[in-house]
Formats: C-alpha cells, structure tokens, sequence
C-alpha cells in the first residue's frame, strides 16, 4: 500500500509541477514571439533580393534541454505499451522547439533574417534505459545583418 | 520575393500538440493496461487450474519432495510432533491427497498451519496453544490436508509464478508502473484465496464428520482467534478486500451453516493428546 501511494504522491507532484511549468513557459513563448516576430526565420540558403548591403552574416544558435515530469513519463510509459500518439511528448518537442528558435533570435537582436534555419535534436540521454529522459534542441543558421535597417 | 515576418500561431490553434486532457489521455491508458492485465491473469490462471489437475499426487511428489525434505530440520520428530503425525494419519484415513503428508511443528507464537508443494505441513507452535480440544486440531490439520486434496498449494504457487512473471515481463522492474499494478493483483488474488479457504473449510468439516462421528469443536480455532483480538471488526473494509482468508466471523457462521445442511452431528469434544497439552 505504502508503494501506491508514493507512486500516487509522484504522479501528483509531477502532474502539478510539470503543468506549472509548462503553462509559464508557454505564456513566455507567445509574449517573446510576438516581441521578436521583426527577425524572420527561412529555411533558404541565400536571398534571391537584398533591400540593402550586407553589412555582416554570422552563424547563430540557440539551444535547449527540457526534462520529462514524472507524469508525463509514466502517461508515456503506457502509451508505450498501447502504442499511438504520445500527446504526453508532444507539448515538450514544441516547448523545445519554439524556445531554441527563440534564443537564437534572442542571440541577434540586430539582424534581419536568420538564413538557413536549421533545428535539430541532440541526445544527452540517449541509451540511459528508463532514465527520467528529456527534450534536447539545437536550432542554428545564418545571422544577416544589413547596412540600414 | 517581399519577406511578411509573422509569429507563430498561439496556443489555441497549436497543431502540434494535442489539446485533449492528459488527464483523460492517462485515465483510459491506466483502465485499459488494468483491464488487459487482469484478463490476462484469469486466462493464466484457468490454465493453471487445469494443468494442476494433471500433475497427480507421485509426479508432485517427485518434483518438490526435494524441496519437502530440504525444509526438514533434520532432528528426530519430538513427541510433539510425533502426536500430531499421528492425528494427521488417523485423519487422512478420511481425506486422503494421495500421499503421506509429513507434519513439522515450528516454534512460531502466531498461529498459523501452511501446505507446501511436496506433502509437507507446517504447524505453528502458537496454533497449538490456542487449542483446547484435540476436535479443534483436526479440523485445522484436516483444513491444511484439504488444501493437499484440492491441490490448492499447487495453484497458489502456479498463481505466484504467473503475478511475478506478469509484473516482470509486461511492465518491467523500473518503470514505476509495477507500484500500481501490485496491489490491484493482489486484491484478485486474495479473492481466489478465499474461495480455496471456503472449500478447504467444506471438506475438512466432512473429514471431521467421518473421523469422529460429530463436527463440534470445528470453529474452536475461529473462536480462539476471535477471542485474541484477531479479524477486528473496527479494521477498514478494504482490509477485507485485500485478505487471503474470509474473516473470521463469516467463517464460523459458514461452518455452522455447512454442518446443518450436512446434516453432522454433533458430540464430546476429546482434549487434547498428552504430548500436545
């Protein structure tokens, strides 16, 4: 009995804080991606028309690393079971997703564009078994700064 | 190409995440894992029943009479002990499993009787000294040989291997899922325990019939128990949920019940053999 009612305590924990956490974190997300909308990001190499002169182009990037809550793991770990969609999963590779886009904007707050925008996902926890398991984004490309802006 | 810098859709209209509840998401995973887990464990356990039916008394004996005779403590039966072989076989004249069951008295204060896999019968000290009559002894001894008759040692052995298996393969040892799913199982196996304990209670009020012409003195050990404090009425109702056994109470009336329908009789109580008092 003492067994269940740790897990039930985890479970509870885990669902209250990681719905904190997210919550926040997207109210943040949405206020900073409206604030930095100015810089766009394309995923093209070159642009086919430059308004004005470059002045400078620089390789930018933003990372990030969001854990997995306990709750979110165990939902997951029965989906494992079942199969189908881990919804469980997917508001955390969107987390991670918007927030590395959002730093590497945050690392250039001159520029115009972000050419050749490129997001991928690397492993710390890779191969750890059952580990508590979490989210790791890189998103990198091509700051463009312009004469005039 | 003019570039229109434009933000990311808000949380409302996200496509990339679900905006079901995760709540609702992990109520039907955690329903549906227990109800497949439970089916699974009825089926497995059906099997068992059937496959016990198949193994009889000499292969029994042949598989786990190592096991029997590496529990023996190797010293020569004290008179005891001795006494209570003796009870056991004139008993076993009436209810016989198929082999000679082999009793082992253990210097353990709570009262208590086992069947093992194998033929061997443990006995608690302390069960012992609950007894006034040697009519209450037999009826616990012929209980624990109608487990041996019923094979019922065998399918809670089988039913074991099974949870563990169950736990084991399908949830794994460190998910942390295995916490929820323990004592839902043991809730289901507590149930069919009680059932055996019921019809083991059946048959050894017949064997008492048989032995002794009469079945008083069959609840004496309920009313021992009862009288030292155990199967508490103020204990929650869960508890009862999760026992092994029927509670004491239910067990007496259920005897009373059987004996009238039965049609026993009812008689003087012998004390107890000198050896046991």
């Amino acid at each position: 009995m003492s067994q269940l009612a740790i897990f039930v305590v985890l479970l509870a924990l885990g669902y209250g804080f990681g719905r904190m956490a997210e919550s926040r974190h997207y109210r943040s997300i949405v206020e900073r991606e409206q604030r930095h909308a100015r810089i766009s990001t394309l995923t093209l190499r070159t642009l086919e028309s430059e308004p004005a002169t470059v002045r400078r182009t620089q390789l930018v990037s933003g990372n990030v690393v969001i854990s997995v809550d306990y709750f979110k793991r165990v939902a997951a770990g029965l989906r494992g079971f079942f199969g189908g969609n881990v919804q469980a999963y997917e508001s955390l590779v969107d987390r991670a997703r918007r927030e590395a886009v959002l730093r590497l904007k945050e690392s250039c707050p001159g520029a115009a564009h972000i050419l050749n925008l490129r997001v991928e996902t690397s492993s710390i926890y890779k191969g750890r078994g059952n580990g508590i398991g979490s989210v790791e984004v890189l998103a990198y490309g091509t700051a463009v700064y312009f004469d005039v802006e | 190409m003019k570039l229109k810098p434009g933000i990311e859709s808000l949380d409302t209209d996200n496509v990339n995440v679900s905006h079901t509840s995760p709540l609702r998401e992990f109520a039907i995973l955690l329903v549906s894992a227990f109800a497949l887990l439970a089916l699974v464990y009825v089926l497995l356990g059906l099997l068992i029943d059937r496959a016990v039916d198949w193994i009889d008394p000499a292969t029994e004996k042949a598989v786990f009479g190592q096991l029997s005779s590496a529990l023996d403590d190797g010293t020569p039966p004290t008179n005891a002990e001795a006494s209570l072989q003796d009870l056991v076989n004139r008993i076993q004249q009436c209810l016989d499993p198929g082999y000679q069951v082999e009793v082992d008295l253990v210097a353990e204060s709570a009262p208590n009787a086992f069947a093992l896999p194998g033929g061997r019968m443990i006995v608690t000290q302390g069960l012992i000294d609950q007894m006034e009559s040697e009519n209450g002894l037999a009826f616990v001894l012929a209980h624990e040989l109608g487990h041996f008759a019923n094979r019922d040692h065998l399918r809670g052995l089988g039913r074991g291997v099974v949870l563990a298996a169950l736990s084991s393969i399908v949830l794994g040892t460190d998910s942390g899922l295995d916490a929820v799913f323990a004592p839902a199982s043991m809730a289901g196996q507590a149930r069919f325990s009680r059932e055996r304990e019921s019809d083991a209670d059946r048959v050894s009020l017949g064997a008492l019939q048989c032995h002794y012409q009469h079945v008083s003195g069959a609840d004496a050990f309920f009313r021992a128990l009862k009288t030292a404090g155990y199967g508490d009425e103020s204990e929650p109702a869960y508890v009862h949920f999760f026992a092994s056994h029927p509670d004491v109470d239910s067990r007496i009336a259920s005897l009373k019940r059987l004996s009238r329908e039965a049609g026993y009789a009812s008689g003087r109580e012998r004390p107890l053999p000198e050896a046991l008092q």
